[in-house]
């Protein structure tokens, strides 16, 4: 990543960018940046300020407090028309009552193109995007896939300076999201400008972007690429919003175990226990067998439920679930604040 | 069945209208004399003036109310769309009470004006007052239709670099066609049905519209009983109307239930 | 960004107020003053003198009363055909629309030229209603002659022109209320009535009430029927409290006592819509106390 002074960030800066709406703070003193060609995913839950944040950032919205700067300079107060951005909606937001063509060519016909240089710029994306056959077609004629790359088309074509993306794979069904993703991430590498990509979905932020910026209620949670948020969740709900099955909290004391279930192993009930080892006692419950994994579900008289995940079924009733104590991230009871001190198993 | 007396109470007394003046005013008076004559529209047209002349009125009044409250309209629509819940309440309410004010109460106060701003006899001044009754009605289906456009759409339009002309012209107006349809045939009929202020802002015969021309024929023969050049008059008058509501049915219905809906 | 939106309401809502405020603040000091053939046409002002003649003028009260009669017969016609069509007309039936199209023709047509139509049908001896009772042997029935009866006929032209408005109006109400729910009535075995009473009429509320608001405010200002249809006549007995406001404009020349008469009638027109207008909102009280 190229970093040069403030002044001469190629990419796109966030500095302490907050957006309050009465008594309500929707986004507070978010700062990031994002180089040109990476892809920076927002994640979070519903309500948690990332499609807020795309506002600002596409100037959708005002700014209460921040800065917002785009290629070195300080774009905040510019309207939407004037920042060079590109912004993919969920609904993708195509215009129902124009072609295919038009809707990627109407942008620049109103901006007083010549008419030979937009149809260069057409052919160009409807080959990229492979929408050649369809370009009279209105939207109420396209599946929900075609709808994707004609949005995807009309952001490309403006070559803007920055990418948006809220959501665009959330009204497609699960299968053709997954195909869509390398694509999608090949495509949008491609493009060599900043892209901000916002999901609540972890797989398609894990799988997509370089750097992942988790949210909570409009605060940064923790930055950094899948890898560093997964194996070293700066806090509870870092840990528990990555990962599925869902990671296990157990209480000890003053503090909470943080237990991956693919960390955890299950032995029958009794065993004993080898040095560095810790271990539970329980009954299993319930049992998901998913092809390729199972999640065993295992009921511990004080800790309560916790979930193993294993790629074959372990046999009986009466189990013990036990762990490697350097695998288990240590939070704080309270808080949920990680305890230094403890690193979680490093990627093999 | 009860759909064939819904029809005939609907279409009777036209139907009645229709009949009559076709007859002679010999055979209306029960005076026996059978027959068909097209007398009484050959009176009417041939008239002075010639009774399509207060059609033509009709229809010069009502294309301009009908652009001027459309010109007015759209604009201030828009804004109430966009200008967010609270203020756009209140605001929404007043016009909607403004809906069903009874425009006669008005007359004097506008008559005052026609005569300080010698706007009176003057047809396409008459749109003025035709536009400021009819804009409540305008503004709440037009409004109505705004608040259905999802916004992201107008906000991609944004992004793309629109201006707010350009997103009215490409993106907002084509999507909203049909509203603007309605209101623009409600202000249409509006105009053709009004009688209390165009009676006291026209009095040239020859620039009179329909309906207080109506009323003139009404009243200008009490002892005879023209009663077959009423009843052709009535035909003519309302021609054009029922043409009107057959061609545009759906539009002139969906504006008005629109309108109680969202009432 | 704020600002330009409010330029762009600017003029319709001038244009609505110069419509709307401006002539009622008008006749307020237009009933302050005396401005007649007496003034030279010229306002004098004479305080609350307008008033105290409107308070014991006779013809004033006479047309209230003639108004309301008017108006709460004419509503309530309408209420009751206007509910009857709607249901009529909410039946899934063939050429449905056709029907819906042709019984809103009577509200299409000017108010004027139907009223020249009904004076003939209307008509005694020719017309044909009482041509048809002569057939039968019938007395003829003096319509528009004899004062017991014309208003009665004016209600009746003013319900075949507005019931199809109210028709329509409470067919968008029938109209939203959910297929499902008249489903389960049947399931249940519930008659039509019980249907009617029980969801149709608590559901259809809103719109009942917003038809009976319009409708009593147009009816409180009833004009060009009146006006085309009877003069007024016969001996007075139809005329409206606005059409007594005209005259007194147009034919007395008496513009501040026209102004007073119109205020009179408008605050009487906003004291009926009001007590509609809370009637509207106990009941939505009470409807939801049902649940």
């Amino acid at each position: 990543m190229k970093q040069s002074g403030p002044e001469g960030f190629n990419g796109l800066e966030l500095r302490e960018l907050s957006r309050r709406v009465g008594a309500q703070t929707l986004v507070d003193e978010l700062s990031f940046t994002v180089a040109p060609g990476e892809i920076l995913a927002l994640l979070g839950p519903s309500g948690c300020g990332k499609s807020s944040t795309l506002r600002l950032i596409a100037g959708l919205d005002p700014v209460s407090s921040g800065e917002i700067r785009l290629g070195g300079r300080n774009v905040t107060a510019l309207p939407p028309a004037q920042r060079q951005v590109a912004m993919v909606f969920q609904s993708y937001a195509l215009f129902p009552h124009l072609s295919v063509e038009r809707n990627l060519s109407l942008g620049m016909e109103l901006r007083g193109m010549a008419r030979a240089e937009i149809n260069r710029e057409l052919e160009h994306v409807l080959a990229l995007m492979q929408l050649q056959g369809l370009r009279q077609r209105k939207p109420a004629e396209l599946s929900g896939g075609q709808r994707q790359r004609v949005a995807l088309a009309r952001a490309l074509i403006r070559r803007p300076a920055l990418f948006l993306l809220d959501e665009p794979m959330s009204n497609l069904d699960a299968q053709l999201r997954e195909n869509l993703r390398a694509e999608l991430r090949t495509l949008l590498r491609s493009t060599g400008v900043p892209v901000v990509y916002v999901t609540h979905d972890q797989h398609e932020a894990m799988g997509l972007a370089d750097r992942i910026a988790v949210l909570r209620e409009g605060r940064l949670q923790q930055l950094g690429t899948a890898e560093s948020l997964y194996h070293d969740p700066a806090n509870r709900f870092v840990a528990r919003f990555l990962g599925s099955p869902t990671i296990n909290l157990i209480e000890r004391g003053s503090e909470q175990l943080g237990l991956r279930p693919e960390l955890l192993e299950l032995v029958e009930a009794g065993s004993p226990v080898p040095d560095g080892w810790s271990a539970l006692e329980g009954q299993l419950i319930h049992r998901e067998w998913l092809g390729d994994r199972v999640i065993s579900h295992v009921r511990c008289p004080r800790e309560g439920t916790l979930k193993v995940l294993s790629s074959t079924a372990a046999g009986g009733e009466s189990l013990q679930v036990r762990w490697r104590q350097a695998d288990a991230l240590h939070f704080d009871a309270h808080n949920g604040e990680r305890l230094p001190g403890s690193i979680g198993a490093q990627a093999s | 069945m009860a759909r064939l007396l819904l029809l005939l109470w609907s279409l009777g007394p036209m139907l009645w209208q229709l009949y009559s003046s076709f007859r002679p005013s010999a055979a209306l008076s029960g005076v026996d004399g059978g027959g068909w004559t097209l007398d009484h529209y050959r009176q009417l047209l041939q008239g002075d003036p010639p009774f399509l002349t207060y059609l033509f009125n009709s229809a010069v009044v009502g294309a301009s109310a009908t652009a001027l409250t459309l010109v007015l309209a759209v604009p201030c629509a828009y804004a109430l769309s966009r200008i967010g819940r609270r203020q756009a309440r209140t605001l929404t309410l007043l016009v909607a009470a403004a809906v069903a004010f009874p425009a006669v109460l008005l007359f004097l106060a506008l008559l005052e004006v026609a005569r300080d701003w010698h706007l009176a006899n003057q047809l396409l001044a008459l749109s003025l007052p035709y536009a400021g009754l009819c804009l409540p009605l305008a503004i709440l289906l037009l409004q109505a239709a705004f608040a259905d456009i999802p916004i992201e759409l107008e906000e991609a339009a944004l992004i793309e670099g629109l201006t707010l002309w350009q997103r009215l012209r490409w993106i907002l107006l084509p999507l909203m066609a049909p509203a603007v349809a309605s209101s623009g045939l409600l202000v249409f009929l509006f105009s053709w049905n009004e009688y209390p202020i165009a009676l006291t802002w026209l009095s040239r015969t020859d620039l009179l519209t329909l309906a207080p021309a109506m009323a003139r024929i009404a009243g200008s023969s009490v002892y005879t009983i023209p009663f077959g050049a009423f009843a052709a008059a009535t035909v003519l008058g309302s021609a054009p109307l029922i043409l009107l509501m057959l061609l545009f049915q759906r539009q002139i219905i969906s504006g008005l239930t629109q309108g109680a809906i969202k009432g | 960004m704020r600002w330009r939106l409010w330029l762009l309401m600017a003029p319709a809502l001038a244009l609505l107020l110069a419509t709307f405020a401006a002539p009622l603040g008008h006749y307020l000091w237009l009933s302050t003053q005396a401005q007649s053939v007496l003034t030279a046409l010229k306002p004098q002002p004479i305080g609350v003198e307008q008033w105290l003649r409107l308070f014991n003028d006779g013809r004033f009260w006479q047309d209230t009363w003639q108004t309301l009669r008017f108006s709460a017969a004419s509503v309530s016609v309408e209420m009751l055909l206007g509910l009857a069509v709607a249901l009529l007309l909410d039946q899934p039936l063939r050429g449905r629309a056709l029907l819906r199209t042709i019984s809103l023709l009577p509200w299409a047509l000017p108010t004027t030229v139907m009223a020249l139509g009904w004076r003939w049908i209307f008509n005694d001896p020719y017309g044909p209603i009482n041509r048809l009772l002569s057939g039968l042997g019938l007395a003829a029935i003096p319509f528009l002659s004899a004062p017991s009866i014309t208003w009665i006929a004016a209600v009746g032209a003013d319900a075949w022109k507005t019931t199809p408005f109210v028709a329509l109006l409470l067919l968008a109400g029938l109209q939203t209320i959910p297929a499902d729910l008249y489903e389960a009535a049947a399931l249940e075995g519930a008659t039509p009535w019980q249907t009617l009473r029980r969801i149709t009429l608590p559901l259809l509320t809103p719109y009942l009430l917003i038809a009976l608001l319009f409708r009593l405010a147009q009816a409180l200002g009833v004009f060009d029927l009146i006006q085309v249809l009877t003069g007024g006549g016969p001996a007075g007995s139809t005329e409206s409290l606005a059409l007594y406001a005209y005259l007194n404009a147009m034919r007395f020349l008496d513009f501040g006592y026209s102004a007073t008469v119109m205020l009179g009638s408008f605050a009487i027109l906003l004291l009926l819509c009001g007590m509609a207008a809370l009637a509207w909102r106990w009941s939505l009280r009470w409807q939801g106390g049902l649940r």
